[in-house]
């Protein structure tokens, strides 16, 4: 009796530290501050409806243009525009919006999804988007699905005031409204970092409230001044676009995908006498030095592409990855095997760029190693290495029970 | 024990196991495939009266019965599939329309206006194959699915108070069907842009190429419409098959500036027009995945009546001169590619002349060497589209805001001698006029104030209403609908449907934002279930059936339908 309860203690001592090290790595017990950036979202809101507010759907248009451009794909943009200008029949120039009386670009384009059109677009709406609170038939298409790893870009535009923002001429968005839909999303780990941007009149107002980290905000205008529009289309009949996102666009142009222009060097764009309006941003919650921060990080989607000189390995080595999956003897293993397959597969959008990661790793051993796991390019030979780790334990058990 | 000892033997049985379950579960997908998924595209183009250009896309997929849980789709678009497994709908209309449908201009009795001129904004009607207590529900969800694949707001459809339980109008009449309309929905690229994305080849080769966002949002009419129906699966493993048809229908002004070339001296003669010349693009090439893919034009009896064709006199044996250069090139007007093939309608019952249908394969050309078809009209021509037997309108009656009538009125038009010559059976003949009319809550309709005038004389409701189905509105709640089949002599001139109503008391937070624009209310639906809008083409070869072709002789199912639209003006006032 005694022989046969000490080797199985034994075998239960050198299997525990194993288990132990295999769970912390799948559960990532990680703070969120440490969670790396995966993806970017971009929230796009008009608020105002009628032919004369024209320029707020192609203010809208354009950020949406230049964040399709730099990268953000249509499933994680939402889109929300109050009323219909393209098609509209005041519109002389049917399914076409411009944002400059030559005419250049059509920012409708072809390919354009709405995801809120018309009487869709109200607070309640608005705050169920950001919140993530809708009922269970809303398709997925119409849902914010960021996760703790999200950068999203929030911009609103339309008729706004001392700390409330005009939903389509009958509601009103107020600055703690927002506010506590911020506070519900961090709470709820729906971000990493959030940049808002708005263009109304006092835009800057509508931030007073905010109080979660990570939270940038920029706004065309202070208390008790008006943002205005650019320049009268003639032939449109109304004004296309306003100024102070005309200029943030006449920055974008500028830049394409691969392009390192930080947020600082687009604050720092904005020149107050062209706008006549002060641009105020509050970069009080937000704790990264806005001159390391690229703009691509919130208006584009920019994916790092790792160049490998050999093929690209089979796919049946990956189906014996998942076929092993169903079969594990371990149930912690089991979980990092899913979990490094699903690191793989959005392994192209892995930032590298994680300066608290690379600063920490010489303090501390472990998070290099945790580092080197998920920097690992050929996640079956780890697996496999995994594999071939236990064995020798396992036969040494069942020798120890023999 | 020795596999235990080596679990890597153990992984690698396990392993090859899994591999070749796979393999055959594909291989037997592979054998099985005796029905393949198909897909074809067409586009048919008519030249209408006014000198507008009617362009007809037409979509079709089909996907087969599968025996596989998550069957393999290589053409069928999976979303639609997703949706008629999930909500188990047997048959799904979908459109958004812009504009009205012009039944004075561009005719009412033919296979194309019968089936595609829809009421504006969008109409969704539904057959579920799921217990009655259940179709609500699905209902709901499936408004909320369509609301989110094609970007428009048809989640509104949801609440009670907007869609209806249609008894015996609908055509799939089973009382399974939902019906719901919104009115004042706004049709753009938006809603195009997931339409397309159905397609096989989405908008970047074959046909649906030609669609240029600004030409077609620039027309007079457009509707994109979607239908879907699945054939019945017979035992419960099996997924049931699923049929597609999308089809696109605009009505355009040919551009004369762009002309290819207008006599100086006639100033009436029809614009000529080509598809670059409308679309700014040409076809360059067919879509590979299509098993089909043409283009046709349609020369209405009507016009071919008045153009003067050397062969006309012979009729059917003119299918003898069918290849002959008559046929396109005569002096009234000259094609700028010839056809590879001609049809003539078989017969027609109520006139003398026959249409013509040109066709054009696509298969021969490609990117070097593009198709465009082009007419060029060298006389002024006029001729007039075959009208619906009744001519229909809706109005409102009275003044202000508190009260006032609907009324539906019927005039025949000059067709309506032929058709009626065409019916006598016994020497009483009658006509039958279906009728359905849903208002919303806030239109409060009395029933007990229908009154029927026929031949501007009131008369007797039980005289000339057959059958009659009610359902009154309740407050915010669901709306009025009612159904009524009316039997009209044949020789009447005018027939007219009066109602009362009482506008309903809303709160300020019913209103729309922009309440000043009024309320639209939905469209009624007139058909003539008597009355059959089908062309008959001659087809020799069986091989090659195209599904446009095919949808036009079986339209015996469909009636005519004449679609109105009304905004209430008056109501206007009343708000804010």
């Amino acid at each position: 009796m005694e022989t046969f309860i000490n080797p199985k203690s034994l075998f239960h001592l050198l299997l525990l530290p194993c288990l132990l090290l295999y769970s912390s790595i799948a559960y990532n017990s990680s703070p969120v501050e440490a969670a790396m950036h995966t993806n970017n979202w971009a929230v796009l809101v008009c608020t105002s409806r009628f032919w004369f507010n024209y320029r707020h759907m192609a203010n809208t248009l354009s950020l949406y243009r230049t964040v399709k451009r730099l990268g953000i794909p249509d499933e994680r943009i939402i889109l929300m525009l109050a009323d219909d200008m393209a098609c509209n029949t005041r519109n002389k120039y049917p399914a076409q919006v411009f944002n400059n009386e030559n005419h250049r670009l059509n920012l409708y384009g072809d390919n354009v999804e709405v995801d809120y059109r018309g009487y869709e677009v109200t607070v309640e709406n608005f705050l169920r988007v950001l919140t993530g609170r809708h009922e269970t038939a809303v398709p997925r298409s119409k849902r914010l699905l960021s996760d703790e790893g999200s950068h999203i870009l929030l911009y609103m535009t339309g008729h706004g005031g001392d700390e409330f923002l005009k939903f389509q001429d009958s509601e009103e968005l107020q600055s703690h409204d927002l506010a506590d839909a911020v506070k519900q999303m961090k709470e709820k780990h729906r971000f990493k970092e959030l940049l808002i941007m708005v263009d109304t009149c006092q835009a800057a107002t509508l931030f007073n409230q905010l109080q979660s980290p990570g939270v940038l905000a920029i706004g065309s205008s202070m208390k008790g001044e008006n943002s205005y529009s650019h320049h009268l289309d003639s032939d449109v009949g109304v004004s296309v676009v306003d100024r102070f996102t005309y200029y943030t666009l006449a920055f974008f142009e500028r830049l394409n995908i691969y392009d390192n222009a930080s947020l600082s060097s687009l604050f720092s764009s904005y020149n107050p006498s062209l706008l006549m309006s002060t641009t105020y941003y509050r970069k009080d919650l937000y704790k990264r030095r806005l001159e390391e921060v690229p703009v691509t990080n919130f208006f584009g989607s920019v994916m790092e592409t790792i160049h490998t000189d050999a093929a690209y390995k089979a796919l049946s080595r990956r189906n014996s990855g998942r076929f092993e999956d169903e079969m594990s003897l371990d149930q912690s293993v089991h979980h990092i095997k899913r979990r490094m397959l699903i690191k793989v597969n959005d392994g192209d959008e892995i930032h590298d760029i994680n300066p608290e990661g690379e600063e920490g790793a010489s303090k501390c051993p472990w998070s290099t190693f945790r580092n080197k796991f998920q920097k690992a390019e050929n996640v079956d030979s780890l697996l496999n290495y995994g594999l071939v780790a236990m064995i020798p334990l396992l036969v040494i058990s069942t020798w120890l029970v023999q | 024990m020795v596999l235990l000892q080596r679990p890597h033997i153990l992984l690698l049985l396990i392993d090859t196991h899994q591999f070749l379950q796979c393999w055959i579960a594909f291989g037997s997908a592979n054998e099985e495939g005796q029905q393949q998924e198909e897909f074809s595209e067409e586009l048919l183009v008519k030249p209408l009266p006014d000198h507008k250009l009617l362009a007809h896309f037409h979509f079709q997929s089909s996907a087969p019965p599968s025996t596989s849980n998550g069957c393999h789709h290589h053409l069928f678009p999976k979303a639609i599939s997703q949706l008629v497994q999930k909500f188990r709908v047997k048959e799904m209309e979908l459109s958004f329309t812009q504009g009205r449908w012009n039944y004075e201009s561009w005719g009412g009795f033919d296979p194309i206006s019968s089936s595609n001129a829809k009421p504006p904004g969008v109409e969704l009607w539904a057959v579920f194959d799921v217990p009655q207590h259940h179709i609500d529900a699905s209902w709901k969800n499936l408004t909320h699915t369509l609301s989110g694949l094609f970007c428009a707001s048809i989640n509104f459809l949801e609440s009670t108070a907007t869609y209806s339980t249609p008894e015996w109008s609908f055509p799939p009449a089973s009382g399974n069907v939902r019906y719901g309309t919104f009115p004042c929905e706004a049709v753009c690229t938006e809603n195009l842009t997931p339409w397309l994305r159905l397609l096989p080849c989405r908008d970047k080769a074959g046909i649906a190429l030609l669609l240029d966002r600004p030409s077609l949002y620039r027309g007079f009419y457009h509707s994109q419409r979607l239908h879907l129906t699945s054939t019945e699966s017979s035992s419960e493993g099996i997924d049931s098959g699923i049929i597609l048809e999308q089809t696109l229908t605009v009505v355009l002004q040919p551009n004369s500036e762009r002309a290819i070339e207008v006599h100086a001296s006639e100033k009436h003669v029809q614009p000529s027009w080509s598809l670059s010349s409308i679309f700014g693009k040409q076809v360059s090439g067919r879509c590979v995945l299509a098993k089909s893919s043409s283009v046709y034009l349609l020369l209405d009896w009507g016009l071919v009546a008045e153009l003067k064709f050397p062969n006309k006199e012979n009729g059917k044996s003119a299918a003898n001169g069918l290849t002959s250069e008559n046929f396109w090139s005569n002096p009234s007007f000259e094609l700028s590619v010839n056809p590879d093939r001609i049809f003539l309608e078989e017969s027609s019952s109520h006139s003398k002349s026959l249409s013509i249908l040109y066709m054009f394969q696509v298969e021969k050309y490609s990117e070097s060497e593009p198709f465009d078809i082009g007419l060029m009209w060298k006389v002024p021509v006029a001729w007039l589209c075959q009208q619906t037997p009744l001519h229909a309108s809706r109005f409102f009656m009275g003044s202000g805001n508190e009260r006032g009538a609907i009324a539906i009125s019927l005039k025949s038009t000059q067709f309506t001698e032929g058709f009626m010559s065409a019916n006598s059976k016994d020497g009483s003949c009658e006509l039958r006029v279906d009728v359905f009319q849903v208002v919303p809550w806030y239109v409060k309709v009395y029933f007990h104030s229908l009154r029927v005038f026929v031949d501007q004389q009131p008369r007797a409701v039980s005289d000339f209403i057959e059958k009659i189905h009610v359902s009154p509105s309740k407050d915010k709640m669901s709306p009025g609908v009612m159904e009524v089949v009316l039997k009209l002599p044949c020789r009447v001139n005018t027939a007219a449907l009066t109602i009362e109503f009482d506008k309903g008391f809303l709160r300020i937070d019913e209103y729309p934002p922009d309440a000043n624009q009024g309320f639209d209310i939905p469209s009624a639906i007139i058909s003539f279930p008597n009355f059959h809008a089908s062309m008959v083409f001659l087809e020799d070869d069986s091989l090659n059936r195209s599904p446009l072709l095919s949808k036009f002789q079986h339209n015996q199912m469909h009636s005519v339908c004449t679609i109105l639209w009304i905004i209430a003006q008056c109501a206007a006032k009343a708000c804010c």
